[in-house]
């Protein structure tokens, strides 16, 4: 028993040094593994072991493009296989009868030069891209040696003409070279994952419908518009018009291409007064109870200064703004001083380039020597020559609560609002937006009064600047909405270039004539089809919050500054 | 230890508080750590938000570490004596996977318990450890030599990687595999016989390769060379190895990872997640981290090393096989040592039952550790 019990004994000290070993065995295999694994992360991490290499000589990879889609998925670009036609002269029998067979089966094709090709010393030539597959069959029972077919990927543009400008096109190769294809080219081609667009296409084509309706009424040469939402920067809708099929690219005209949106640049005019009450109220030399006097025109050694339709009195901040009164705005603009305003339309971003994903993008114009006068005509915009986009960027952030965002067309991850950098204060910024309201209640801007929507805007009707100075009757009449003000969303923007007035509208043909009425018609429509909740604009809460008190001088005030000037 | 002497066959007991006492709770901190380092880049994958991931990761991870304190502290006898009953109960849940599970990516690997959803091949990695460890526990040395009694525990292996390669999920089914034999091979089963299944199993691999799946050949033949096939199934690869040499040696800072951020990078937060860690902390952050896994695993093995019982050495080793083979086949996949195979990284990764599993299996190594002086007869605790 004792000794069956010493051999177990033994047996089981075996077995543990058995497990032992083996234990032991086992934790140096790992401990080798793991610094192998150990080893291979610092090999990737700092020396790139990883990164891919293309062998000489290899082709590059024909990869499928990835589609892009709007904010709510619809495929504004995507890619349809077709096969494109070329030939290895090497194998052509006879060039000449396979040359006539071809010009028979493709007509467009010119005889000489398909000969030519034929002939050429090399093994491809590309005869003709993009055919239909019924073409590819005819061609094919014609039975041609040397002639053969590859598979392409053409792009194609379901939406049309409607966000040309966005999207921009390709090249016949697949290489963007113009709006997102282009600017978005390395995204496009390296992932998978359609590249989704800030963009609405329902709104962008109630805007562009609606801009084209405004163009053709008042016989412009072109327009542009714009939707943002103020709180993510995110562009809804931008259309700038004449513009373009992206699936016919060679086939438009060099006016169409050109996107009055981003890359335009003008003397936006009184929108502009917008950022100089701001300024003023911001920099406080101004607050909404200050009064100037605009009974005289201001002349500056040989130019002058008046109001349209003046009123030819002493105006309260609020009047300068509602009646769009110049002499006014210069006043404030001097009070702030040229600096101020050099500073602030800086940090508006109005001295550089927008920083919106296209490469269409025009560089703001800006006076090379900043002179009083300057300084006093950009006031109510005119001197200085900004896109588009600017100004919606920049009115954004003057009813946003005063945090300017970068415009992107690319749909952000969360509805949040977007990061950006403050330019102006809370309190001016509900300031602005009593003006806006004012404006469209009382002032230029009643057209833009979409019932219910809250909207709020400037109207702007700037003179071209031609060689000769500026020219009277050619116009850049727009209007800049914000809506609903309450807690304000969207920026709206609308512009048509040389507008003719109209019996309609009495021979106007200004901002508040042709721009507002196309942001009514938006709005109107844009409402109910983002479920923006309409609001009893006539409640006393509303009138509460967004009235402007005191927004004319009483006599009594306006005796006692007189006095004291 | 002074408690040695006290202690006879299956007769001692420890008081709670003493086996609160001996919890080794540097390796309990080293666990929050870890699961910390996960919180912080599930925070940053969801681009600096709770939501999706991270919080529920957190409470995910309270949770797991409360039941593992808990089963470090119950008596190891008693776990032995349920470790056949989890065993089959794990083998059920794969039974019932296959009757009624969730599809989810391709393969059906879910049960929805509607508090979340349970994948059993995970529990099953930790439940063949326990039944292993058991089942050895009970077998003489010469025992292990025999090869009948060799039959049972292959066919406890066998069972649920048959099931799993049904799923189809052919990186657990592996995982398996090598956590069943990594402890018949410490348990002593004689060498020959590992050597004569080893060319067994190569002479089946062609009759293997028609079985598997087409996505299961392109991802070998990828691996094979990724370059081939940029923009399809090499593409996790070629943006993972991007991403990791985008890093450098310090990274680009906390939440800067472009190619996590911009979405290049696949499955950022289960998978690729330690692509992320490297891209946004460098070199240095992935070696650190992997550092404090070596902590963890060095303690396992340090602890089968000391059991004084089978069982208790069989489980520490078997579930530092497990962490192991999770960590180097997750961290040989991103950087491209190996094909792609869906494994997490232990107590990072996005998902809930391998955490819980992990966090079990960690539980089990720390309860082995306080009991492993304890010496069990080899039918059982219930003997003597």
């Amino acid at each position: 028993m004792s000794k069956r019990l010493l051999s177990l004994a033994k047996v089981q000290q075996q077995a543990v040094d058995t497990g032992r070993t083996r234990l032991l065995v086992g934790a140096a295999l790992m401990t080798l593994a793991f610094g192998a694994v150990g080893f291979r992360v610092v090999d990737v991490a700092v020396f790139g072991a990883g990164e891919p290499k293309r062998a000489h000589g290899q082709s590059e990879v024909v990869a499928a493009r990835a589609d892009i889609v709007d904010r709510n998925g619809l495929i504004l670009a995507t890619n349809l296989k077709t096969p494109s036609l070329y030939a290895n002269p090497k194998q052509v029998i006879d060039p000449a009868r396979t040359a006539r067979d071809l010009v028979r089966l493709l007509p467009d094709l010119d005889p000489i030069e398909t000969q030519r090709k034929l002939t050429a010393d090399s093994q491809f030539v590309w005869i003709k891209r993009d055919l239909t597959p019924r073409k590819m069959a005819e061609i094919n029972n014609a039975g041609l040696p040397g002639i053969h077919f590859q598979d392409e990927e053409r792009r194609i543009y379901p939406q049309g003409q409607i966000a040309g400008h966005v999207i921009g096109y390709t090249d016949i190769d697949g290489k963007g070279i113009a709006g997102l294809e282009k600017s978005q080219n390395l995204a496009l081609t390296t992932s998978e994952r359609p590249a989704r667009l800030s963009i609405d296409i329902r709104l962008q084509h109630l805007l562009r419908l609606e801009l084209s309706k405004a163009i053709d009424e008042f016989k412009g040469i072109g327009g542009a518009g714009t939707i943002m939402d103020v709180r993510t920067g995110e562009i809804l809708a931008m259309t700038s018009l004449p513009d373009f099929d992206p699936n016919h690219p060679g086939d438009m005209a060099e006016e169409a291409k050109f996107n009055r949106a981003s890359l335009g640049v003008y003397e936006l005019g009184s929108t502009f007064k917008i950022f100089n009450t701001a300024m003023a109220l911001e920099t406080g030399v101004a607050t909404m109870r200050s009064g100037y006097d605009a009974s005289q025109p201001i002349r500056v050694s040989r130019f002058r200064i008046r109001d349209y339709r003046g009123k030819n009195r002493w105006l309260s901040v609020p009047e300068i703004f509602m009646y769009s009164s110049n002499i006014g705005s210069a006043k404030m603009a001097m009070d702030v001083g040229t600096e101020g305003q050099i500073d602030f339309l800086k940090r508006l971003g109005m001295m550089e380039k927008v920083g919106i994903e296209l490469p269409e993008r025009g560089a703001p114009l800006t006076p090379q020597t900043w002179r009083d006068i300057n300084t006093m005509t950009i006031a109510f915009g005119h001197g200085i020559s900004v896109s588009p986009l600017h100004l919606v960027a920049g009115v954004g952030a003057m009813v946003n609560g005063g945090i300017l965002r970068r415009p992107t067309l690319l749909a952000q991850e969360t509805d949040a609002p977007a990061p950006g950098t403050r330019v102006i204060g809370e309190g001016v910024s509900e300031n602005i937006r009593k003006l806006l309201r004012l404006v469209v209640e009382n002032g230029t801007g009643r057209n833009a009064s979409a019932a219910g929507y809250l909207v709020g805007g400037k109207t702007g009707t700037a003179e071209k600047a031609t060689a000769r100075g500026y020219a009277r009757k050619s116009l850049i009449s727009s209007f800049v909405a914000a809506f609903p003000l309450h807690e304000p969303r969207y920026v709206i923007f609308a512009m048509v270039d040389e507008p003719k007035g109209n019996k309609r509208t009495f021979g106007y043909a200004t901002g508040g004539w042709v721009a507002a009425p196309v942001i009514k018609s938006v709005i109107e429509r844009m409402g109910p089809m983002l479920g923006i909740p309409a609001v009893d604009e006539d409640s006393p809460e509303i009138r509460r919050a967004l009235a402007v008190e005191d927004a004319g001088l009483t006599d009594q005030k306006r005796k006692k500054r007189d006095a004291s000037f | 230890m002074a408690m040695k002497e006290t202690m006879g066959l299956g007769e001692t007991e420890l008081t709670l508080g003493r086996k609160i006492a001996l919890l080794n709770w540097a390796i309990v901190l080293l666990v929050v750590m870890l699961a910390a380092i996960g919180c912080a880049m599930l925070f940053s994958a969801a681009g600096g938000s709770w939501d999706p991931w991270a919080a529920r990761q957190a409470i995910r991870f309270g949770v797991g570490i409360t039941g593992m304190i808990i089963v470090a502290l119950m008596d190891i006898r008693f776990i032995m004596r349920w470790a056949y009953l989890a065993y089959f109960g794990a083998l059920a849940l794969l039974i019932g996977v296959e009757l009624a599970g969730e599809v989810g990516g391709g393969a059906q690997r879910w049960i929805d318990l509607k508090v979340f959803k349970l994948q059993p091949s995970e529990v099953m990695k930790v439940a063949v450890v326990l039944g292993l460890a058991r089942y050895f526990h009970g077998l003489t040395h010469e025992d292990t030599g025999r090869i009948v009694y060799l039959l049972p525990p292959i066919l406890m292996v066998l069972a649920p990687m048959a099931l799993v390669l049904r799923q189809p999920d052919l990186g657990t089914a592996l995982i398996l595999g090598m956590i069943g034999a990594s402890i018949l091979f410490v348990a002593g089963v004689r060498l020959w016989k590992f050597a004569l299944v080893g060319m067994a199993g190569l002479a089946a691999l062609p009759i293997a390769w028609s079985f598997l799946r087409d996505y299961q050949k392109a991802r070998i033949m990828t691996f094979v060379n990724p370059e081939s096939d940029p923009l399809g199934a090499g593409y996790h690869i070629l943006q993972s190895k991007i991403a990791l040499g985008s890093g450098g040696v310090f990274g680009k800072g906390f939440m800067n990872g472009s190619q996590a951020h911009l979405d290049f990078l696949p499955e950022k937060q289960t998978d690729f997640i330690f692509t992320m860690l490297a891209e946004e902390f460098g070199m240095a952050g992935a070696v650190g981290l992997l550092a404090l896994f070596l902590m963890v695993l060095a303690y396992g093995l340090f602890v089968a090393l000391q059991s004084r019982n089978q069982f208790g050495r069989l489980l520490a080793f078997g579930l530092t096989i497990n962490l192991f083979l999770y960590l180097f086949i997750n961290v040989a996949m991103v950087t491209g040592l190996i094909p792609v195979v869906g494994v997490p990284l232990p107590l990072i990764s996005y998902g809930g039952t391998a955490m819980l599993t992990v966090l079990l299996g960690i539980g089990l190594v720390l309860g082995a550790d306080i009991h492993r002086d304890f010496k069990i007869g080899r039918r059982g605790p219930e003997e003597d």
